[in-house]
């Protein structure tokens, strides 16, 4: 098998440490930037009890972004004063842990990272409060010395949405 | 208690009004709940969800915990999820394949139809004769009854037969399952979302026309800029996304026992129809043709909403308090679609009718709005009732003669009339049953 450096492994990891700071700190631009043009964005329906939608193409997602672009839309709506569910926006803190980074066996300059995440949201109309949480799987690749994100999958463990979900929520 | 003073209808002074406790008043809400929830027929799913022999899901009809299940002749069963020993639910998953639901109690057993396979030791158990005097299967649902696989079920047995309370509702069904030669089918992939709102903002914001441009513009603006992206081969075009754009119109029926719908002409170029017009037509006919592919909201009272536009929706509305309601969002697709096209009904679908997509969160956000506002004990009554007031007619127009269908009232006319006496039917069906 082949084996990654620590240091690869702290930049793959702090990557994604940054990623959530990034929209903590509503810093989408930066956030943006960790993706590449073509990056998949997904977060997957659930279809059963445990078992989740398979295929964005047959089955339903509650986002599915099949390029970057789809990113830069929610960025442009959340900016734009034009929706009302982005006024105000929640503050948000994201915890990301669990990190397992594998290597690609046959590419030393891509990487899959499986971990576990949190987001707790502040809601400001009513002052309330809502975590929302599961896994991420991160596919990355190394370019001109920086990692960047080309596929991302989020599952949300509770999918019982309360109001609104956007890409800062999760 | 009465409540039918919160509807102030008063057509010859062309005045209809709805009083805001009929929003926020917990009392209120009670009734509502045992008399369309407990006592009246409520949508329970679709046949698609439950397609093999012993196949069920699990619902709630009002406040009851209930199981439908396809018995092994195929049959379907609404059956109340309690065990008929000491009252647990015996089924606790929301799907599944059973021929048997065994009771984690005390072990009693009951096969797919409901009835009573097992009394753990019975024999040795010594029960007096009288004990089977009465039946020990799980309790049937009082009323059961589908319509081209949409399930319905009533907790009384004192309601009309189901053809009769969905009336002319049946063509509007007819026009969203007869737009594909095999059906619809549910997409795998459930939505549940939730919102601290009365359960009827959401039946009138999906009949509301008038909310569209206003609530919306940042999805409007989306669909404009993507449209100006060549580029973009990620996203679908949509049926509100076209060259040449004609005069949109609108217009509403409302019917008995509180149905509704609402439609308007949008461009069809990108109607996932458009390129089977022509089958379409020859199967269907030309004034279906055309209706399919209008855009069409209809409210099945009180908890079903099947909006048809870019995608079909199937949502399901759950009243848990009068300022908190639940709702179970599927969509609906025609059975054997293509990979092409199901995958653009997909992105369509997930953009405008998921939580997480571009224009409904707007919604949800905007009904949390009203009921905060409406907590303000010194307004009494809404003004949101009133547009098209002019122009209704009490009885079908030609587009409801056309179609063969008799609505209370009809009303069309330009989009920007964005008529709202759709919500009349309602609230007249809804003050007479809250006297």
């Amino acid at each position: 098998m082949t084996s990654l450096s620590l240091q690869t492994i702290h930049e793959v990891q702090t990557t994604l440490y940054q990623e959530a700071l990034h929209l903590d700190a509503q810093r989408w631009d930066e956030w943006l930037g960790l993706f590449t043009q073509d990056a998949v964005f997904w977060l997957p329906a659930w279809t059963d009890e445990h078992r989740l939608s398979t295929s964005p193409e047959r089955e339903l997602s509650l986002i599915y972004c099949a390029a970057r672009a789809g990113l830069e839309d929610r960025v442009w709506r959340v900016r734009s004063g034009l929706s009302v569910a982005s006024k105000p926006l929640p503050r948000t803190s994201h915890a990301v842990t669990n990190c397992v980074v594998t290597p690609d066996p046959d590419d030393s300059e891509r990487v899959m990272v499986d971990s576990s995440w949190t987001c707790h949201v502040y809601e400001l109309k009513q002052r309330t409060q809502h975590v929302f949480f599961g896994t991420y799987q991160h596919h990355l690749e190394c370019r001109q010395g920086l990692w960047r994100i080309t596929h991302k999958k989020v599952i949300l463990m509770n999918d019982q949405i309360p109001t609104m979900l956007d890409f800062y929520c999760i | 208690m009465s409540w039918d003073h919160l509807i102030d209808d008063r057509p010859a002074d062309g005045v209809f009004r709805v009083h805001r406790d009929a929003f926020r008043d917990p009392a209120v809400f009670a009734q509502e709940m045992v008399q369309f929830f407990e006592r009246g027929w409520v949508f329970v799913g679709h046949a698609s969800q439950i397609p093999h022999p012993h196949d069920y899901i699990t619902v709630r009809v009002g406040r009851s915990p209930v199981i439908i299940s396809r018995d092994d002749q195929g049959n379907i069963h609404a059956l109340h999820n309690s065990c008929r020993h000491k009252g647990a639910v015996v089924c606790p998953h929301s799907q599944g394949n059973r021929r048997a639901h065994l009771c984690p109690y005390h072990g009693w057993s009951y096969a797919s139809d409901g009835r009573n396979l097992l009394i753990k030791d019975k024999t040795e158990g010594d029960y007096a004769p009288s004990f089977d005097t009465e039946s020990h299967d799980l309790q049937p649902v009082a009323r059961f009854a589908q319509y081209r696989g949409f399930l319905f079920a009533s907790l009384s047995a004192d309601v009309p037969p189901l053809e009769e309370h969905l009336g002319d509702v049946r063509t509007l069904i007819d026009l969203a399952v007869d737009q594909a030669p095999d059906g619809l089918e549910l997409v795998p992939g459930v939505v549940h979302y939730r919102f601290q709102a009365n359960w009827k903002l959401q039946l009138e914001n999906t009949v509301d026309a008038y909310h569209f441009a206003s609530t919306h513009p940042s999805y409007l603006r989306l669909l404009e800029r993507r449209a100006n992206m060549p580029e973009r081969a990620d996203a679908p075009k949509t049926i509100w996304q076209s060259q040449n754009k004609p005069k949109e119109m609108m217009g509403s029926f409302g019917f008995a026992q509180g149905h509704a719908m609402v439609w308007t002409t949008t461009p069809v170029e990108n109607h996932p129809l458009f390129d089977q017009r022509e089958q379409l037509q020859q199967r269907v006919g030309a004034l279906r043709t055309q209706w399919m592919m209008r855009t069409r909201q209809l409210n099945v009272f009180p908890n079903l909403q099947i909006a048809s536009s870019a995608a079909i929706q199937m949502r399901v509305i759950h009243p848990v308090s009068v300022d908190r309601t639940e709702i179970t969002s599927y969509c609906l697709a025609p059975v054997g679609e293509d990979a092409h096209k199901r995958r653009q009904r997909l992105r369509q679908y997930e953009d405008f009718f998921n939580p997480s997509g571009l224009a409904t969160p707007d919604d949800t956000v905007i009904f949390e709005d009203c009921q905060r506002g409406m907590t303000s004990g010194a307004i009494e009554w809404q003004q949101g009732h009133a547009r098209g007031m002019q122009r209704r007619i009490m009885g079908p127009d030609e587009h409801a003669t056309a179609l063969g269908i008799q609505p209370l009232t009809s009303v069309s006319g330009t989009f920007e009339m964005s008529d709202e006496t759709v919500f009349h039917a309602m609230y007249r069906h809804w003050a007479k049953a809250m006297a």
